[in-house]
């Protein structure tokens, strides 16, 4: 990637980002119907979708007159990463467990 | 992409002891959370971490007893969100346990990550992470 990469984690900080993306996950949408369901200038939409564009969470494609914003694959790998975090977090878990009951007193 | 988690772990003790492990709400807290677990199927609990309000949640997990067979199975429901009373985290978290000659395999299986919720909860997770190796530090002290 020639861009600098964006921390996932300060991309999707964002709840207006979020809630840009579950949008997306129901169908692509143009940069104006999304800018619908917020309360923001249109330059601060725009903002945060350079931003997830950036971040590789969406695609933005020309169709016609409008400008459609796609949700793409490549951001949630990187989250995928985190999920996998997740799965740390219990083995971590066990891992406590199993040292709580080897050094209970009987 | 991943919408469950599995996880198995040998344990040198009997199924009975690990299971008052994981349904003592004060031996509970020793190596999970805080919480207000009983082995009541049916009872609503809650763990409590540190709330993340940058990340949509509030440090409060949600949780009902789904299933409860003693020393042998135990499930329940694991919500998370903002704490508006949405759930953006909506999973399950089931225990089964088997009896082995010398101890007890536990296996894990927490499930119903979908893909919109996956992002805050794998976000809110690493929160977490560092939360767990403070616990394990204090343990292994």
């Amino acid at each position: 990637m020639a861009q600098p990469t964006l921390d996932v984690f300060q991309v999707v900080a964002d709840p207006s980002r979020r809630q840009m993306l579950n949008l997306l996950t129901k169908d692509s949408m143009t940069i104006n119907a999304l800018a619908e369901n917020f309360d923001m200038s249109r330059p601060a939409v725009s903002k945060h979708i350079k931003i997830l564009y950036t971040a590789g969470f969406i695609s933005i494609q020309d169709i016609g007159r409008e400008r459609y914003c796609i949700l793409r694959q490549d951001g949630f790998k990187e989250l995928q990463q985190w999920i996998d975090h997740f799965d740390k977090f219990w083995l971590t878990k066990l891992k406590s467990l199993e040292t709580i009951l080897n050094n209970k007193v009987k | 992409m991943t919408t469950e988690i599995k996880h198995q772990w040998f344990y040198n003790q009997s199924p009975e002891e690990v299971w008052e492990y994981l349904t003592n709400a004060e031996l509970l807290a020793k190596w999970l959370m805080d919480n207000d677990f009983k082995p009541v199927d049916g009872h609503e609990f809650q763990f409590r971490t540190k709330p993340m309000t940058n990340f949509g949640f509030d440090g409060i997990i949600y949780c009902k007893v789904l299933e409860i067979v003693p020393q042998e199975k135990l499930s329940y429901t694991w919500k998370g969100g903002p704490g508006d009373g949405t759930m953006t985290l909506d999973t399950v978290v089931s225990w089964t346990l088997h009896k082995k000659d010398n101890g007890t395999e536990l296996h894990l299986l927490h499930t119903g990550f979908k893909e919109q919720n996956a992002m805050i909860f794998s976000i809110m997770d690493n929160g977490w992470l560092s939360n767990m190796k403070e616990i394990a530090d204090f343990l292994n002290a």
